[in-house]
């Protein structure tokens, strides 16, 4: 049997508000395999971004374990964490999250230089890319020449940039129009059934989730059900 | 990441810095300028201070009247007869035919010339000036002069009526200029001009007097007498024997003039510790000055670790963004460092052109040094000095920066992706 690429075990995350512990996610347990598209269902407050935080690793649990491709995340340092996200995660945020100073090429080429791909390695991956997300002719635009949609594609570009494990996509549609969304949305899912990415999915939206092989839902801190709604 | 990639991120950052960041810039532009422009006034001084004494060789001691230091240290410095009507004024002419036919007798003195100096009227083609004249021994001070001929020639031991003219009185002095074989009047009475001196360089030399022989000038000047000196100049053998000669005399002096070192009437000093007290009085003027300077250069730097802070607060999403795909702490306190390093650098070296402009503008401004030497404002810009001022400006901005980098390098990613 293949072994989860993302495994969460007895998950706790609280967050102090004032005094009160805030419990945002309560022991939670969670698997995802290889070359899933999952999406992490639930309304505002359950807890979805807190796991997308911890998945992401951009946070760490305060109780419990996380394994990303068998290794335990939850005792590693800042530093260590941001070489883990370099490699093995690409980010997808509602709101794009370019960086407005830097051209669309250059915003893709910048994960590559954190992992200190050599240049040219980096304009011929770039180039593709944004090619390949029909950006050919916008590679030296900054952000705020490119409409919503063409930003979330760059955005897209980045996150597969460093040929990653898994994309993280945190409402990708959430600021987009329904068509430049559904764009989006096809994307991922070419990205899934022609290169296998394994792809999480956070929503608070149905019909979104419904993009997904398999459907988790969240609900106060804890996964209330998990269904598959496609394949195998 | 490698650190040619965070410099292409610091510099993103700074090319795209609002108004205030070059505001920031502006703090450190104007002290590194005037860092820059006092150091190279402070360096042309002392400058001026070498090639004026070295002017008067390394093998020349110089004897002039007065008590003490304090009357006459300043004798290799700047225009002779003020000093001298100084040292006048404290002290009586006391130098005499007698010291020099003492001094001449030592060994190592291979040339002895006593001389005289005063202020007389000229009159020259219709207008009058006041001028300085030197009195001297036209055989003996060939000897001893650094000082060469524009025209003309120097004067001999039979040129009673003659005189040749330093450069600057030469141009500067009257409408017309003086040129030989013309005639010009002094307290009355008629010289022709033999020679005219090349300009010597240096803010002193005799770029300012009149030379004619002491025999003219004692006839001629008032309050010059018959007997006494103003000054003597002993060229040793060579610039190894100044020291003992040094010495040599100073024994001579004391012994014949029945005195103690308290009572010392004389003061004798070699070309070489005239030189070396007035580079150290230089050097303290121009660490002064620089220190001054150097405190707005420290307002800068604050404005800088201000605005550092506040591009830090600004650009918390992008370096939450960072992280999240990737940036370990180290890049993102390297593109802050390397952003407040470049900060100062910029500012640097703006300031350092806006200072050489400055200080480049100053000797056209004919400001003359303060005090008795007077002579004409010289700077002298050093590529070390605009090295150092460089390498300060950068080190500002990094010590600026560094505080307000570490904060953004410790930012954690899912507070700063949250930052709006």
């Amino acid at each position: 049997m293949k072994s989860p690429i993302i495994q969460l075990e007895k998950v706790w995350k609280t967050y102090k508000v004032g005094e009160a512990p805030v419990h945002a996610l309560q022991g939670v347990n969670l698997e995802i395999h290889r070359g899933e598209f999952i999406a992490i269902q639930g309304p505002s407050g359950s807890g979805k971004s807190t796991a997308m935080n911890l998945i992401g690793c951009l946070d760490i649990p305060t109780q419990g374990a996380i394994y990303l491709d068998g290794q335990n995340i939850s005792e590693l340092s800042e530093s260590d964490l941001a070489q883990i996200r370099g490699r093995k995660i690409g980010f997808i945020f509602q709101k794009f999250n370019l960086i407005e100073t830097l051209t669309a090429l250059e915003n893709v080429t910048l994960p590559m230089i954190f992992q200190g791909i050599p240049e040219q390695e980096q304009l011929k991956r770039a180039k593709k890319l944004l090619e390949q997300f029909g950006l050919g002719d916008r590679m030296h635009h900054k952000p705020n020449q490119l409409s919503g949609g063409q930003q979330q594609r760059v955005a897209i570009a980045r996150s597969l940039a460093v040929e990653p494990a898994v994309i993280l996509a945190d409402e990708p549609t959430g600021n987009l129009d329904s068509k430049t969304g559904h764009d989006v949305m096809k994307f991922l899912r070419e990205l899934n059934t022609k290169e296998h990415k394994t792809i999480v999915l956070v929503t608070h939206d149905d019909e979104l989730a419904r993009h997904a092989d398999r459907i988790a839902f969240l609900k106060d801190g804890t996964i209330v059900k998990d269904i598959k709604v496609r394949g195998g | 990441m490698r650190l040619e990639k965070s410099f292409k991120l610091a510099l993103n950052i700074l090319f795209h810095s609002k108004l205030r960041s070059w505001l920031t810039i502006i703090g450190i532009v104007i002290g590194v300028a005037a860092v820059v422009a006092i150091v190279s006034i402070g360096e042309g001084l002392q400058q001026n201070v070498q090639n004026r004494l070295s002017g008067l060789g390394a093998d020349i001691i110089t004897i002039s009247p007065g008590g003490g230091r304090a009357a006459g240290g300043f004798r290799g410095f700047g225009d002779h007869n003020m000093e001298q009507t100084s040292a006048i004024k404290s002290s009586p002419k006391n130098l005499t035919k007698r010291d020099i036919q003492l001094i001449a007798s030592i060994d190592n003195a291979k040339v002895v010339h006593g001389s005289v100096s005063a202020k007389g009227a000229a009159y020259y083609l219709g207008e009058t000036a006041t001028v300085s004249v030197n009195g001297i021994e036209p055989a003996e001070w060939k000897e001893i002069t650094t000082s060469e001929l524009e025209s003309g020639r120097f004067l001999g031991p039979s040129d009673y009526g003659m005189i040749i003219v330093g450069s600057r009185i030469a141009q500067k002095t009257f409408k017309q200029p003086l040129v030989i074989n013309r005639m010009i009047t002094i307290e009355g009475k008629p010289f022709k001009i033999v020679g005219v001196l090349k300009e010597s360089g240096g803010p002193g030399g005799d770029d300012n007097k009149i030379i004619m022989p002491i025999n003219a000038a004692r006839d001629t000047l008032q309050d010059i007498g018959n007997e006494k000196f103003d000054s003597i100049i002993i060229k040793a053998e060579n610039a190894d024997a100044v020291d003992s000669l040094l010495a040599d005399i100073d024994a001579k002096l004391v012994l014949a003039r029945h005195l103690t070192e308290k009572t010392k009437d004389y003061n004798l000093q070699s070309s070489k510790q005239a030189q070396e007290r007035m580079a150290s009085i230089a050097q303290t003027m121009t660490l002064f000055l620089g220190a001054i300077a150097a405190v707005s250069l420290i307002v800068g730097a604050v404005g800088i670790a201000n605005t550092m802070f506040t591009s830090v607060l600004e650009k918390t999403k992008d370096i939450g963004i960072m992280k999240a795909i990737g940036a370990r702490n180290t890049d993102i306190l390297m593109i802050f460092l390397l952003n407040a390093a470049l900060v100062g650098m910029t500012g640097g070296i703006l300031g350092i052109s806006f200072g050489a402009g400055i200080s480049s503008l100053i000797p056209s401004l004919g400001l003359r040094m303060i005090g008795p030497g007077g002579g004409e404002m010289t700077t002298v810009i050093s590529i070390k000095l605009l090295a150092e001022a460089l390498l300060l400006s950068i080190g500002i901005g990094m010590t600026a920066g560094v505080i307000p980098a570490y904060r953004a390098s410790k930012l954690r990613p899912v507070d700063a992706l949250r930052y709006e």
